[in-house]
């Protein structure tokens, strides 16, 4: 059982310098229809060794929090605020405005990549060898025969069958599976003491899925590489992470470890996810649990507590919730639509940024309020 | 028991593969290959399975969309594959589709009314002001107003779109949608929305449906009956609660367990397949999940195995069958067995060559 210590902390408390951790970070785009803030305020730290994953839906922030780190957010996008430290071979690098020829040993070198579609981040025209004896080149000072030397030691740690084989195969002669490994193994190519894979499994089939998922744990066991895992899929997370931030509106709304968050989740949002599953064996017990309305774009983001028009317990000055109960709020209380609610820690290590996480009632599991039909 | 709405029966789509200067036919791919079922009027069949395992092929070839190539498929009666010219469109008044992808399949320079209303003008069903009726109608029985007449898809949310795309397929009435991945391109707060949704309709309008996902927990919830396809075959079939509760062929239990989940208590031990599915256009013999299948035996590599069917389930699976007989047809005790035996065998594959 986890005690909630009596005065909430409002920061995270100091431990040993994190290998990686984003403060206060601002990215937006400038269009012609306004400036769009796709991260507004994200701080996240993760430990060397571990997997951070960041859950959201479309449009919550997540990849362009990815693209900042690694500093590819394209124009009209920039940083604009916020650091991002990167503890690595005994300094710390600001990757917020460390220049762009920094940047690039840092890109690919010490903190690697994987996205989503391997085949188009692959290069059709070059072959699999050639690409990861490429990256090898770019960060080391090896020969050509070094680095395709290496290139084979990678696809065979990713145990793509016939390595010698593959070397000289083209993206296209590969299956999706077989191009994910390919992706993983550039991006550890360079040993580096960070991953990023942004939906790394989404586009593939859920059995290659599980192939890939355990590769990539098996390989940060192996190599102590710390990852960060992007995904919209909870089911992912809860398996692979060992904490996890849960993203929504440009804004981290809550933070925990992964099997303390996904037993006891505590914001609304979060809740309202995990409800939203059909869990096996509750068929016949009516509708799904829903979310009303829709995330909101960027350029409309709501004011205070971003959440709050689809929040079932949303308080409001007389105005309606999104679920139309009206509750009424206690003298003294803020509002959900008028200020930002903090992220504020409610057990240890797990944070949640909403103004009423302790007055929910108790923390219960997903399948419980799934159940009792908290949203309906 | 009521007669079935729709029967497929040895269903069989190739697509030939051409090649060469004379574009000879040098080879099939087996899309879909001996898949059989019926839908009783007013249920849901759930199809389940892995990209280029043919579920949608199987659902398109019901339609029409794609022409099979053998078989036979009963539409209340009547024999689809037989059907020309007037009886082909009267009938596919009847049975609609909603695709995976509502940015795909609305045209962005419709309007929603055009959209909506342009299979009334194809079936030349009432006049400018009863279609307009029946186009609101259908909007209001997916939750769009009245609003959204004039609007164009790029106005629309994903969530919506697709509320658009069902409307669009609501409108003539029909008796059995196919939905082909109707929720998989939505994010996850919306994808409740439309499932609740379209279980709402089928019990307001007595729909039937073939619901083809690879999202299997949406999938167990929708459907009455669930079929599971791996490379152009059903390989297992079974009521929704017997399938989930006691998987007999192997691929659907490896399926199930490569599920993540949030729930610890759910999660089953995993069995990762090695390898990839091969291709349909050289299919192996025997068995076609035996190169993968951690329990094939050597008449698996032989010979295709017949289906066993117990009341409420059916499967094509040698060892399945065998476990069947030696529990005397009791599936949960046949299941059990299967997942030891899966679990003993699939030990996880060891790192062939491990470089520091």
């Amino acid at each position: 059982m986890i005690e909630r210590p009596p005065h909430p902390r409002l920061s995270p408390p100091p431990r040993h310098a994190p290998l990686l951790a984003i403060k206060n970070l601002v990215t937006a785009f400038h269009t012609p229809a306004g400036r769009i803030p796709a991260v507004d305020g994200v701080s996240l730290s993760i430990e060397r060794g571990r997997t951070l994953g960041i859950v959201g839906e479309s449009g919550c922030g997540k990849s362009v929090t990815a693209m900042s780190v690694l500093r590819l957010v394209a124009s009209p996008g920039r940083i604009e605020a916020g650091e991002i430290l990167f503890s690595s071979g005994g300094t710390t690098l600001d990757l917020a405005t460390l220049p762009e020829p920094a940047m690039r040993s840092v890109r690919g070198g010490r903190i690697g990549m994987i996205f989503q579609e391997p085949m188009t981040s692959l290069n059709p025209v070059f072959t699999v060898g050639d690409q990861i004896a490429e990256a090898v080149l770019l960060h080391r000072r090896v020969s050509r025969e070094a680095a395709r030397a290496r290139a084979l030691e990678m696809l065979q740690l990713v145990r793509l069958a016939d390595p010698r084989q593959r070397l000289d195969e083209y993206p296209h002669q590969l299956s999706g599976g077989m191009r994910q490994r390919v992706m993983i193994a550039m991006a550890l190519a360079c040993d580096p003491e960070l991953v990023i894979a942004d939906e790394p499994t989404t586009a593939l089939d859920v059995t290659i899925q599980a192939q890939i998922l355990e590769l990539l744990s098996e390989l940060r066991a192996r190599l102590g590489t710390a990852i960060v895992l992007i995904t919209h899929d909870l089911g992912v997370v809860a398996e692979t992470c060992d904490d996890v931030a849960v993203m929504y509106a440009g804004r981290v709304v809550e933070q925990a470890p992964a099997a303390e968050l996904f037993a006891r989740p505590r914001h609304p949002y979060t809740i309202g996810l995990l409800a939203a599953r059909p869990s096996p064996g509750m068929k016949h017990s009516g509708p799904l649990c829903t979310i009303p309305g829709m995330v909101p774009l960027p350029q409309h983001f709501p004011a205070g507590c971003r959440f709050h028009p689809r929040c079932a317990y949303a308080r409001l000055p007389g105005a309606e919730s999104g679920s139309g109960r009206v509750v009424p709020l206690p003298a003294g209380e803020l509002p959900c639509n008028a200020a930002v609610p903090p992220l504020h820690e409610v057990a240890p290590g797990h944070w949640v940024r909403c103004f009423h996480a302790e007055s929910l009632g108790p923390p219960r599991s997903a399948q419980e309020i799934a159940a009792g039909g908290l949203f309906s | 028991m009521t007669a079935p709405l729709v029967e497929v029966e040895q269903l069989q789509t190739y697509f030939p593969i051409r090649r060469g200067l004379l574009r000879r036919v040098v080879g099939n791919v087996q899309a879909v290959d001996g898949v059989s079922f019926s839908i009783a009027r007013g249920k849901t069949l759930g199809l389940v399975g892995e990209s280029g395992c043919g579920k949608t092929t199987v659902g398109r070839s019901i339609l029409r969309l794609v022409e099979p190539t053998g078989g036979r498929v009963a539409f209340d009666g009547l024999a689809v594959r037989d059907l020309r010219g007037r009886d082909l469109r009267n009938l596919r008044r009847r049975m609609q589709v909603v695709f995976q992808d509502p940015y795909g399949s609305l045209n962005p320079r419709m309007t929603v009314r055009a959209l909506i209303e342009e299979g009334l003008i194809i079936h030349g069903l009432g006049s400018a002001r009863e279609r307009v009726d029946r186009v609101v109608r259908a909007m209001e029985r997916t939750g769009l107003s009245r609003q959204a007449l004039e609007r164009y898809p790029h106005e629309f949310s994903g969530g919506q779109r697709q509320r658009i795309a069902i409307a669009r397929a609501l409108v003539l009435e029909p008796d059995f949608l196919v939905l082909d991945e109707p929720i998989s391109a939505l994010d996850l707060s919306i994808q409740a929305q439309v499932v609740n949704l379209l279980i709402e309709l089928r019990e307001q309008l007595g729909l039937t449906y073939l619901f083809i996902s690879h999202d299997l927990s949406v999938v167990e919830h929708v459907s009455d009956e669930v079929a599971v396809m791996y490379l152009g075959r059903i390989v297992e079939r079974a009521t929704a609660a017997a399938l989930y509760a006691q998987p007999l062929h192997p691929y659907t239990l490896a399926l199930f367990s490569a599920v993540p989940t949030v729930d610890p208590a759910r999660r089953r031990r995993r069995i990762v397949l090695v390898g990839d599915v091969p291709s349909p256009s050289n299919p192996p013999r025997g068995c076609r999940f035996h190169p993968r299948c951690p329990l094939a035996e050597s008449v698996c590599r032989e010979v295709d195995p017949p289906m066993v069917s117990l009341p409420e389930h059916a499967v094509h699976c040698h060892v399945a069958a065998r476990e069947l007989a030696r529990s005397g047809g009791n599936a949960s005790v046949a299941a059990a067995t299967i997942a030891a035996l899966l679990a003993d065998r699939a030990t996880p594959p060891t790192a062939t060559l491990s470089p520091g």
